[in-house]
Parts: C-alpha cells; structure tokens; sequence
C-alpha cells in the first residue's frame, strides 16, 4: 500500500528534524578547533611557562624576607620605560594577529609587512631593555649588588633572550612568506610563529608588575 | 567576516593597553599596599586572558588548554600574592 501524503510529510519532518541536529552536532564538533600551529610549540610554550613561573614565585618568596631591599631597589627602576615596554609587546602580539589573519586571507604579502612590524617592535624593545641595562651598569650595578638586583638581571635578560629568538623566528617566516611558502590552506608555520611570539607576551604580562610595579 | 575578526582583535589590543596604562598609574600614584598588589595581579590575570584566548586563539580549542592557561595565572599569581601577604 502506497504511503499517505500525510504519512511523507511526516517523514520529511523527521528528516527535516534529524537533519537540523545532525547540523548542530557538526557545529559542535567544529566549534573546538586543534591548536594553532604545531602541536610541539605548545608543549615547548608550557615548558617555558614552567620555568619562567617557578622563577617568579621563587622572586616572590626571596623578596619576603628582605622586603625593604626589594623595595628600595625596585624604585631605582623606570616604570614608565617598564610600561612602554608592556605596550611595546602587546602592540607587537597585536600585529602578530593581523599576520596570521592576513595569511588566512591568502594575502601572504601583507602577513610578512605585519610581521616585519613585529620585527621593528621587537627591535624597540630590545632597544628600551639594552638602555635599562646600560643604565643600571653605568651606577656601577651588577648581578652580586644584591639580591633584587640579581632577580632583576637575570629574569628580565632570560626574558630578552626570547624576545630575540622570537624575532630570528619570526624573520624565518618572512623569508618564507616572501618565497609563496605559505598561503590560505597552508600556513602552519605562521600560527607557530605566532604561538610564540604571544607566549613572550604572556611571560611579561607577569613579569612586568612582579619587578616594576608590585611592593 | 576577515574584517570583523581584525576589529574584534583591535579593540582587545586597546583594551590591553588600557590595561597597561591602569596598572602604571596604580605603580605610580598608589602606595604600596595588600589591595594594589592584589589588583594589580588581577589586572595581570585579565591580561593573560585576552592575550590567551584571543591573541593565541586558545577560545577556539578544548576547555583543557583555557584551563591550563589560567589555572597557570591562578597557582602562580596565588604563589606571589601567599609571598606578598606573609
């Protein structure tokens, strides 16, 4: 016996039904997309991230027992170029963004003119570390004036040293990117470079009111 | 759908930088104190948020790695703020 009118649109409702969940559900599934770049970056990001945050709460707890040192020293230092620093990165993280973003476009040209932005930033905030430094030589400060002192040059040069790999890596990428290696489907490399670029950010998001600021 | 994101990402920037600023004049205009420290390691926390979740696009993957990234800002900046208060 053929079937109803009634009894198809029946079936094209249930259709219609298990059609929209089936939709919902690969909405779902793309929602949680793999992690940017090469999966090692990540595991290299958290490594990082260990050392530098032991190193922080190691600051933390050193300070407690000779806070007035901690204090005194801490005000010997330039906040506003600390800040102009802060702002330095994030801006330079900022044009990171429009990289990838550009190269996700297929517009490879523009990605490698944001990233030679981020080289220029980077650049300025090697400048602004090296003057900092210079400064605090010139007072005839070194790693053994005391213990503040010693936290301060070692964290933030340790710090400076992956602000410069960041850069070698980054013109890694622009050489790349000027070579047609990268384009709209294939731009691994560029969000790996990013990843890391964002982590240096990352470290002195916390580092920056840990020695400047807090007291 | 390109531009929208550029612009989301712009005002997350500013908002960064807004947040820049904030913690600086708290540095140079409030004495030392339990609450500035503690405001200014939240401030820090929000900040390694946005950079997280929408620079490094970690809003976009598992729940595990937002997890990671702030359960990293809360144990280390707990560890610093325990440091502070003794």
């Amino acid at each position: 016996m053929p079937p109803s009118f009634a009894s198809i649109d029946e079936s094209c409702d249930e259709a219609g039904i298990l059609g929209n969940l089936m939709n919902t559900k690969t909405m779902l599934v793309n929602e949680t997309e793999d992690l940017p770049g090469d999966f090692a970056i990540w595991i290299f990001i958290l490594a990082e991230m260990l050392v530098f945050g032991v190193m922080f709460i190691v600051y933390a707890f050193a300070r407690s027992n000779q806070i007035e040192v901690f204090n005194e020293s801490q005000l010997t230092l330039s906040r506003a170029m600390g800040t102009l620093n802060t702002i330095i990165l994030i801006t330079s993280s900022y044009f990171v963004v429009r990289a990838v973003s550009a190269i996700k476009s297929g517009n490879s040209r523009q990605s490698a003119h944001w990233l030679l932005g981020t080289i220029f930033l980077g650049g300025m905030f090697v400048a602004v570390k090296l003057w900092e430094f210079n400064e605090k030589f010139s007072a005839g400060i070194t790693l053994e004036t005391n213990d503040f002192y010693m936290f301060y040059l070692t964290l933030t040069f340790f710090h400076l040293m992956h602000v410069l790999m960041g850069m070698i890596i980054l013109a890694c990428i622009v050489y790349k990117l000027k070579n047609g290696d990268y384009s709209a489907k294939e731009h691994f490399g560029v969000e790996t470079g990013a990843s890391f670029w964002h982590m240096v950010d990352l470290l002195w998001i916390i580092l920056f009111p840990l020695i400047y600021i807090i007291r | 759908m390109n531009k929208q994101l550029n612009r989301f990402a712009t005002i997350i920037w500013l908002a960064l930088v807004i947040l820049t600023i904030g913690t600086f004049l708290i540095g140079e205009e409030v004495t030392a104190g339990k609450t500035v420290m503690l405001s200014v390691l939240l401030i820090s926390l929000i900040k390694g948020q946005l950079i997280a979740n929408y620079f490094m696009g970690l809003r976009h993957v598992s729940w595990l790695w937002r997890g990671i990234i702030l359960g990293y800002f809360v144990i280390v900046g707990g560890m610093i703020a325990i440091a502070y208060l003794n």
